[in-house]
């Protein structure tokens, strides 16, 4: 660009003031930059603010934060945390880079181009709220409130998912948490044991912990983590059943490599070899479970040899597993899972699972599964209504599809209703932290709903790859900005302490929200008026909702942070065995409901030929793809490597660090590539990958297209039909390179 | 720096810094006006970019809708672009790599040692506007030497990364000339051999 004049030039020359005095009336009065007392070179003014509680992941640890002139410098573990201590993993450090990450999102957007190829404008809140206000409650006033489908996820969606489903009145709501994650651990031991079983096992004193599947050391929680390293410190044997030599596996004594889906089959097993053996815990079984006679009849038929054979791992093995087991019951850990969304046939699973715990009598014991007694706290949220299930698509007349689904609906039949209209038309969508393109699979298939929706908005602090499909983009204070959720729990505050002591840690924001962030109960509150519910609204602030949640707890987020962000009191032991404690080997409620009443083998397709299944699991330092734009993290795992046999790899030509793509067998291809990690520890028919890399949305400079997005090439959709959770694992691939397919060999 | 001359007063150059800080806010009908685009192309024509202002005339009355067209340009250029943010006007991106990050803690001291801070629902110190806000009010103050070194040290360094991105980037003409102004402005003269914009 060319200027006929210099700077020094022009500011000489003697008209200068004719155009500055135009430039005068238009300069704005009011600065951001205002007149304030001197202060002396190098003053910090740090603080250290207590009260955080951390979201990278959805464990909940407490922390401390090191602020610098209003910027947040560093993250800490609490001091006063009896839960993870001083410790926070790297995620939790990396907190910061989430906060300050320049591709957050600032303001309100709108969508003025197509939907999957935005052009973002900045609008105001007013605008933005009027809009998803007028659009949401013109599908209700059209289709009902069953015409508007909500896909939430993490803390602050709590409260604008109570609200569509309770005030509004859709079922239609789908939680990835649930329906393609934990949801069918849940239900398969809520119908077991009416409870859900979370993670409250006592590895810490378990004489042997048995994870089928957990992969902890990549999956890091931090106290369950402190909990596992410190039940190995104390001589426990580990089993980790695992097709891959993951993390846990490499500090295992036993290793079974078992064939991915078979998990069933083999827990059947076990189960079998101790009831005929007698070696299961019988005054456990007489006094709390029901059912035993059918059970143990209906999985007479798993054998060692039979389990042997169908899970393709020694029949010596499965028996020194179960004797170990049997040995040293009580004091064992049967770990229940977490993200359980495998092969469709998970509801069983989860049973087996459930049952084994009590075949060893491994309940409400040292070692075993062992709930704390938790403080308890009001649950303040938008008033519960009820809405009758004319419009839950889980039902068909009285009967439901799926009796055993998580809260919420089945997220393909929401799916499907969107896409064909039938029974009813679904038009409004709301994703509220969640990444439906990246925890649900058939991308083409959500794609579908959102081409088929009249309005969609979306809630997040990121713009995640299904914020391309938003009309309205609104940004959302993280949670190192805002109040929120409490945890609660109970723990042995130091060693030698014979009583636990119960926490309850509320979350305070770190720093105040930056640019036009808001809270989750702002924005609802505000689209809740313009769909005319005002009148029902439960609290005006998230600082009231919290205080009104701790009521109960005779505590208040004041109170609470002057003792530092953690209230502690006095715990109750968790106690025996209660008396109306109940497992039920057998359920006849599950058999009247059309489904097997034992827990039952169901088994998955085979892999075909020239194909590799497709396995995926958690990376230590990411929390799927809510992580991969952040800088530190990126930095210490930029991309999800492909695990491949080294036998297999030596067949393909494949060496460690080759690139290659992948592609399914239903034909798609991944739109990125990835290196070869060539191991032993790897069956020869799987390939493995970290789950949540090769973002499409190129607005997060970091990690889009990073890795591959193994969710693209999970096409094939499984479901399981007691839950109508999702099975994720049901996919085959193939490796190309060079524009070349590979076959894998058999 | 070059000193002030005889004909240019502090004040003039700091109703400079202040309408350049202007023209970087978000389009916004309220101040973007009639009477705004009289001083911004007095300014241009003055400047002798004819060729150039013309060219934003052009864009103006072409545009169907010419204040949204400016503001998605707005925001996909310094706010949330598709496919990606252009050129994020805050200097710890370029520094730190990171929104806030240690550069804009120097720049806040430094403004603190003028005996300035950022008011309370400002944005971060380190965003252009409020660079530009603090020029001007040390123009005002006529502190040169407080000016040069804020240019030197923390505007600059910065500045001479984002100025470009824009100026190569951008769908709008007027954004172009924006930056280059602010570039003209802030730069020092041909001897320091970092001016982009030679006369």
């Amino acid at each position: 660009m060319a200027f006929n004049v210099t700077r020094r030039k022009f500011l000489q020359t003697a008209s200068l003031a004719a155009v500055s005095i135009p430039l005068s009336k238009v300069v704005c009065a009011e600065t951001g930059v205002t007149k304030a007392s001197l202060e002396p070179k190098g003053t910090m003014h740090d603080t250290t603010v207590v009260g955080g509680l951390c979201e990278m992941c959805f464990w909940r640890c407490q922390m401390v934060g090191r602020v610098r002139d209003g910027q947040l410098i560093k993250l800490e573990g609490n001091p006063k945390s009896i839960d993870n201590g001083t410790s926070i993993c790297a995620r939790g450090n990396a907190g910061i880079k989430l906060l300050y990450d320049v591709d957050r999102l600032k303001y309100p957007l709108k969508n003025v181009g197509k939907r999957g190829e935005p052009v973002w404008k900045r609008i105001s809140w007013q605008e933005a709220l009027d809009e998803c206000g007028s659009k949401l409650k013109a599908v209700v006033d059209q289709h009902g409130p069953q015409g508007i489908c909500v896909f939430p996820h993490g803390a602050s969606a709590k409260y604008p998912m109570h609200y569509f489903e309770r005030t509004v009145g859709t079922h239609n709501v789908s939680e990835a948490s649930f329906f393609q994650c934990r949801g069918v651990r849940d239900t398969a031991y809520m119908a077991s044991i009416n409870e859900a079983p979370e993670e409250f096992v006592d590895m810490a004193n378990a004489k042997v912990i048995f994870l089928v599947g957990c992969h902890f050391g990549e999956n890091i929680h931090v106290s369950h983590t402190k909990n596992y390293i410190k039940g190995l410190q104390n001589g426990a044997k580990l089993i980790v059943a695992d097709p891959r030599y993951s993390a846990s596996a490499a500090k295992s004594d036993i290793w079974v490599q078992i064939k991915p889906g078979t998990d069933t089959a083999y827990l059947l097993a076990i189960m079998n070899y101790l009831v005929k053996n007698k070696k299961y815990n019988q005054e456990f079984v007489t006094n709390h479970t029901a059912g035993f006679d059918k059970f143990s009849q209906s999985i007479a038929e798993w054998t060692l040899d039979k389990a042997a054979q169908e899970c393709e791992i020694p029949a010596a093995q499965i028996k020194e597993v179960a004797d170990l087991l049997a040995a040293n019951a009580p004091n064992v850990t049967i770990h229940p899972g977490r993200f359980s969304s495998w092969h469709g046939n998970d509801f069983q699973r989860g049973r087996a699972l459930a049952c084994l715990t009590a075949l060893l009598g491994a309940y409400y014991v040292k070692g075993g599964w062992l709930p704390p007694k938790r403080p308890k706290l009001n649950k303040t949220s938008w008033a519960a209504a009820e809405h009758g299930n004319e419009h839950n698509l889980n039902y068909s007349g009285d009967k439901m599809q799926h009796p055993y689904s998580p809260p919420g609906t089945p997220t393909e039949l929401i799916r499907d209703c969107a896409i064909s209209g039938k029974p009813y038309p679904i038009k409004g969508c709301v994703v509220w932290g969640q990444n439906p393109m990246q925890t649900i699979p058939n991308q083409e298939k959500m794609k579908q709903v959102f081409k088929a929706m009249d309005f969609v908005m979306c809630v997040d602090v990121m713009p995640t790859d299904v914020t391309m499909w938003a009309d309205i983009l609104l940004p959302e204070a993280s949670y190192l900005e805002r109040f929120d959720e409490i945890k609660v729990g109970a723990a042995y505050a130091k060693a030698g302490d014979t009583e636990p002591t119960q926490y309850i840690a509320p979350r305070y924001p770190m720093v105040e929200p930056q640019f036009e962030r808001k809270d989750q109960v702002y924005i609802t509150n505000e689209i809740a008026k313009r769909m005319g519910h005002e009148q029902d609204i439960p609290v005006q602030t998230l600082e009231e909702l919290v205080n009104k949640t701790l009521e109960v707890s005779k505590t208040t987020l004041a109170s609470i942070k002057a003792e530092g962000g953690i209230h502690l009191q006095p715990g109750k032991p968790a106690g025996t065995v209660p008396e109306d404690f109940m497992v039920l080997l057998f359920s006849d409620e599950i058999a009247a409901a059309g489904f097997p009443g034992a827990p039952t083998y169901i088994p998955v397709e085979n892999v075909p030929a020239g194909h590799a299944r497709l396995l995926f699991g958690r990376a230590p330092v990411h929390s799927f793809s809510r992580t991969q734009n952040n800088i530190w993290l990126h930095h210490a795992m930029p991309v999800n490597p492909v695990w491949l046999n080294d036998e297999v790899a030596a067949k393909l030509g494949l060496k460690e660090g080759d690139t290659v793509g992948l592609v399914n067998s239903e034909g798609v291809k991944s739109r990125t590539t990835t290196i070869v990690k060539v191991t032993p520890g790897i069956r020869k028919d799987c390939v493995y990958m970290y789950h949540g890399y090769g973002m499409v949305n190129p607005m997060l400079t970091i990690g889009s297209g990073q890795g591959v997005d193994e969710q693209s090439l999970i096409t094939k959709i499984a479901i399981d039909p007691e839950s109508g959770v999702h099975g994720m694992r049901n996919n085959f691939v193939k490796l190309t390179r060079d524009g070349k397919t590979l076959d894998m060999p058999a | 720096m070059p000193p002030m001359s005889e004909t240019s007063t502090p004040q003039d150059l700091s109703f400079f810094y202040g309408f350049l800080a202007r023209c970087m806010q978000y389009p916004d009908p309220q101040w973007m006006n009639e009477e705004f685009f009289q001083a911004f192309f007095s300014l241009v024509d003055t400047l002798g970019a004819t060729v150039e202002g013309k060219e934003i005339r052009d864009a103006l009355k072409h545009s169907p809708d010419p204040m949204e067209a400016l503001q998605i340009e707005y925001t996909r250029l310094f706010i949330n672009g598709a496919p990606h943010v252009v050129a994020p006007p805050y200097a710890s991106v370029y520094m730190d790599k990171s929104l806030q990050g240690a550069f804009a803690l120097k720049t806040l001291s430094f403004y603190r040692e003028k005996g300035y801070v950022m008011e309370k629902d400002a944005d971060l110190p380190d965003h252009l506007i409020h660079e530009l806000e603090f020029l001007s009010l040390l123009a005002r103050d006529n502190d040169l030497a407080g000016e040069e070194e804020f240019l030197t040290t923390l505007f600059r360094p910065w500045y001479q990364q984002f100025c470009p991105r824009v100026g190569q980037e951008t769908r709008h003409p007027y954004y172009r000339m924006v930056v280059n102004l602010i570039d003209f402005f802030t730069s020092e003269e041909k001897k320091d051999g970092f001016q982009c914009n030679e006369a």
